[in-house]
């Protein structure tokens, strides 16, 4: 509560630092010439050395202030009544912090009530510790900063290499983002590795992670069944529904339509992007999964499930028609106009002149589309939580249930068991490799659609 | 002697509400090569692209008046445009050979026409297009690479041959050395000077010296309108009009 | 002379098997449309049947119950509000930042081809991973409050700020050189030519990519499911910390009920979900429209 505080006022005392720098500078300003930078970047220097030291004091700090905190009431005497189980422990310690916050909250643990007051007391005390320190450097900054406003200093290009610095590190996200999922799926995985070992995982063809204790754990972790029922709905029957419908849309509205229908059609055909997954699983299990149900019922299926590959795929299938749709756009469109109008000249009919000359070459650009496709597909999780269903089998039936990878990965984080399981942890096994896996797609798509793009550029 | 190919009756181009063509009216003979010239921007290209209704893929453009080849009204309903083009070939600006084989540009338009009942006959087809496009030496040993592989002028002869490999009645040629160094250009015009016994050929060039090189006829065209029309030796050196006497001594252009 | 292939009977029929074959084609593409949009129109009208009848105020203002009845959505428009909030904040100066650095600034070299590469790539992994990266850093490692919109925004921040990045880097892409030009010849440095005339042009290409990329997030339920976010909310969150719900885990929670009173509750509830992102939308529409120059 405290560093909240602090916070706020480090920006504050930034700000009055701001002023008073640029009135400082001002009084030296003398006319044209008289200086190198304007005052508002002296202003800008200024709060930039009150704001920046005494931010990265006021992170340390906060990083480090609930460990000496925690150490303090350890130590109190009230604390020797805790249990010695560390997770217990920990249990009690984080009900205490709830109750230092907020005293009306409820709580479990009576042990919790004793130690709140030593607890809030820590807090204080080095919540003050650390606003004196954050004050210190941040004044000390400032103090800095201000004996530095002269009519030569060159403000301006101090403040300008801090926005650089500030932009590049914006643009590291990115970088930081990617090695944060590399980093948890992998530290995760391994961890669950340790326990199953990763061939079982890879070619065993049985999953049922809920037998899974003792020594038979291995049989119990085959993902094969999982990784065909992610591609059986999302690289066949979604595709069998997207890339035709996708494809001829696109044909449809860049060769046929006129300009004044493909204004309004596009965007609308757009529209089925933008509905979200969660909606189209409630459209799938509540419409389309009983239609598919009776369907398969009328064919002589026994005991058709409710849930079916089919009836995700299908939904997902519609879900990807504009993306394929936009992606066979953009691949077509980038065929010089010159192609068809050579073979439009030789008296070929516009479909003939889209099947034999178009569509050749613009087939690196679907593809690529395609590819994206499919890596969007396997990944999606709404439709198959809310539509496919839990059993993982090996069957081409597309009237059985089935289950995918993200399926099991949600399945295996909600409800209640404890992290460290190999239950819970297989989830960021199968994490592992479906980002691995999308992975690659998108890079060799990517890869193609430049490729596809210079050549005719 | 000369026939009439094409004849055009008061012909007017639009695109949207914009006038593009003004009542154009000409004959044009086979056996010879005609060349349109004038400004850029004149209409010249877009009265060539009349003639084969390739006018008909731009969406909102819009033609009237007449335009008989052999007597017949292309733009009449009873005309495919589809059998049209095939009679009536086209060369472009810039070569632009489809991305497939040497051989598979030019089988391309007698295969969708049905015009070969073999491959024996299509390999002779083949082998006549690219002869009489004067590629056939060149390219003899090499019929499966890649045509967008060729050099420029050799792009634009695989063009030509694609186009006569249908047996077309016309060629029209829009710019067809814009895009060419000069001993590829030289080599097309000679190719042009061949081929013009077998067909009514038509050029558009923006180069007078091309246009007095190739053609016999030369059309004037300025601001959609036909200016002047007749021989070209009479053109280029005792012009009627003071437009075309203007354009080809270079005060605009 | 005319050639005579033309006039051949063989000839004619094959011309109108042909055009016959044309016609089919194009009927082929036509029907794609037409089938792709009425599963458009067959889901809205599901939707809006089942779901009309149920939007009324208490629907709106209430909060999750186990009654149908009394259960209403305004708990989880908030958590919603409260994790667009949290992802907006983060994702908007990043992403434009980044943006900004890229396009302007960026030196050719591996690093940066490295930055290009992840964000290509980020835009296009399946959301769920977020989820589990949320999981892991956020919630087991920084210990921050499970299911809070904190979490949450934080999580679909990482996710839409890839998006930012790209429109933006577009929309920047797209203010011609000579403005640079004009602002560097008096005098201007390169960081106040971007700050002063490249980044207020490109801002409502900027605002749209943004705009597109919230929407986005505002669907998504997949990465919030695995930090927890499906907490049953009886009292709307007061804070970014409280335990919260969103729209679509709302519409995703009372889909799975078995008292048939929450088909009209989903349905409803997915109609709220779709008003915001029409909304949004065509505020994106409106923004492109209104300020797209073209140069």
């Amino acid at each position: 509560m405290i560093l909240t505080g602090v916070f706020l006022a480090v920006i504050g005392l930034g700000l009055v630092g701001w002023f008073a720098a640029r009135a400082r500078a001002r009084l030296l300003y003398t006319g044209r010439g008289s200086m190198h930078s304007m005052p508002n970047y002296h202003g800008w220097h200024m709060a930039l050395w009150i704001i920046v030291p005494a931010l990265i004091a006021w992170a340390a700090w906060s990083a480090i202030m609930p460990g000496l905190v925690d150490s303090v009431v350890m130590a109190d005497p009230a604390a020797a009544s805790l249990p010695p189980d560390a997770m217990h422990r920990d249990a009690i310690m984080a009900e205490a912090r709830t109750l230092a916050a907020n005293p009306n909250a409820p709580v479990f643990n009576a042990e919790a009530q004793t130690i709140a007051e030593p607890l809030r007391a820590a807090q204080t005390r080095y919540g003050l510790i650390g606003a004196l320190i954050i004050a210190i450097v941040a004044f000390a900054g400032g103090a800095f900063g201000f004996t530095r406003i002269r009519p030569d200093f060159r403000a301006r290009t101090h403040v300008e290499r801090a926005v650089l610095g500030l932009l590049l590190l914006a643009s590291l996200m990115a970088i930081l983002t990617t090695f944060g999922i590399v980093a948890s799926l992998l530290f995760e995985a391994g961890m669950f590795f340790k326990d199953v070992s990763p061939i079982a995982f890879l070619t065993g063809t049985h999953w049922s992670p809920g037998n899974a204790i003792g020594t038979d754990i291995d049989d119990n972790f085959g993902a094969v069944p999982l990784f065909w029922g992610t591609i059986y709905i999302g690289a066949i029957i979604a595709m069998i529904v997207a890339i035709p419908l996708g494809l001829m849309s696109a044909i449809f509205l860049t060769q046929y339509a006129s300009h004044r229908v493909r204004r309004w059609v596009k965007p609308i055909l757009e529209i089925l992007a933008g509905i979200p997954t969660v909606v189209y699983g409630y459209f799938a299990a509540l419409t389309v999964a009983p239609i598919i149900r009776d369907f398969g019922a009328t064919l002589g299926m026994a005991n058709p499930s409710t849930e079916s590959a089919l009836a995700a795929g299908l939904v997902m299938g519609v879900m990807i028609i504009p993306f394929v749709s936009s992606m066979a756009d953009d691949a077509l469109a980038a065929v010089p106009r010159s192609m068809s109008d050579g073979s439009l000249a030789l008296g070929a009919t516009r479909s003939e002149t889209i099947k034999k000359v178009l569509l050749p070459a613009a087939l690196p650009g679907i593809v690529a589309g395609v590819m994206l496709a499919i890596s969007r597909a396997i990944g999606e999780t709404m439709i198959v939580v809310m539509a496919a269903g839990a059993a993982a089998r090996l069957s081409a039936n597309p009237f059985a249930s089935m289950t995918t990878v993200t399926y099991q990965i949600v399945q295996m984080l909600t409800g209640d068991q404890e992290f460290n399981s190999p239950k819970t942890l297989s989830a960021f096994a199968l994490g592992l490799v479906l980002f691995i896996v999308t992975l690659v797609l998108n890079i060799i798509a990517l890869r193609v659609v430049k490729k596809f793009r210079e050549a005719y550029d | 002697m000369t026939e009439t190919k094409l004849t055009a009756r008061n012909v007017d181009v639009y695109y949207g509400p914009k006038k593009a063509i003004d009542n154009v009216s000409i004959d044009i003979d086979n056996g010879i090569v005609t060349a349109f010239i004038g400004p850029s921007g004149c209409g010249k290209s877009t009265f060539l692209r009349s003639l084969n209704r390739m006018n008909d893929t731009i969406a909102d453009a819009r033609v009237t008046g007449e335009i008989l080849l052999d007597g017949e009204d292309i733009y009449a309903a009873s005309m495919d445009p589809v059998a049209l083009r095939a009679r009536v070939g086209m060369v472009f600006q810039k070569p632009n050979p489809f991305p497939k084989s040497i051989y598979e540009n030019v089988a391309y338009g007698p295969r969708i026409h049905g015009l070969a009942a073999s491959k024996a006959d299509m390999d002779a087809i083949v082998e006549s297009a690219l002869t009489k496009a004067g590629l056939w030496e060149e390219v003899k040993d090499r019929l499966s690479d890649a045509g967008t592989a060729l050099s420029g002028g050799q792009q634009q002869r695989l063009c030509i041959a694609r186009a006569i490999a249908v047996s077309p009645e016309v060629i029209l040629m829009d710019e067809p050395c814009s895009a060419l160094d000069p001993i590829a250009t030289a080599k097309i015009e000679e190719l042009i000077d061949e081929l013009k016994e077998n067909y009514a050929i038509v050029i558009v060039t923006h180069s007078m010296q091309q246009a007095a090189r190739v053609s016999q006829r030369t059309a004037f065209f300025h601001l959609g309108n036909l200016v002047e029309y007749g021989e070209t030796s009479e053109i280029f050196t005792n012009p009627r009009e003071v437009k075309t006497k203007d354009y080809i001594t270079g005060r605009y252009g | 002379m005319t050639n005579p292939h033309w006039q051949s009977d063989a000839a004619a029929k094959r011309i109108s098997r042909r055009n016959a074959a044309e016609r089919r084609f194009k009927l082929l593409g036509l029907g794609a449309i037409v089938l792709s949009l009425s599963f458009l129109a067959l889901l809205l009208f599901i939707m809006l049947k089942n779901g009309l009848g149920g939007l009324d105020w208490s629907f709106l203002s209430g909060t999750d119950s186990t009654d149908p009845d009394t259960a209403g959505v305004w708990g989880a428009t908030k958590g919603s509000l409260l994790t667009m909030f949290v992802t907006l904040l983060l994702s908007f100066p990043m992403g434009v930042l980044a943006a900004i650095y890229l396009e302007e600034f960026a030196p050719k070299n591996r690093w940066i081809d490295l930055v290009e590469v992840s964000i290509n790539n980020l835009a296009a992994v399946p959301s769920i991973i977020f989820g589990l990266l949320g999981l892991a850093v956020f919630i087991n490692t920084l210990d921050m409050p499970r299911s809070s919109p904190l979490v949450g925004g934080l999580t679909l921040a990482l996710m839409t700020m890839p998006v930012i990045v790209i429109s933006g880097r577009n929309a920047i892409k797209a203010v011609p050189p000579s403005i640079r030009d004009a602002a560097l010849a008096v005098g201007a440095s390169k960081v106040q030519t971007v700050f002063h005339h490249v980044l207020p042009l490109a801002l409502p290409g900027i605002l749209t990519g943004t705009i597109i990329g919230m929407a986005r997030a505002l669907g998504e339920t997949a990465p919030l499911l695995m930090i927890g976010m499906r907490a049953f909310v009886v009292t709307p969150p007061g804070g970014v910390t409280d335990p919260s719900s969103v729209l679509p885990m709302q519409i995703f929670l009372w889909s799975d009920e078995i008292d048939t009173g929450f088909v009209q509750n989903t349905s409803a509830a997915i109609i709220v979900l779709l008003v915001f992102l029409l909304a949004m939308n065509g505020l994106a529409i409106y923004l492109r429209n209104k300020f797209e120059v073209r140069w």
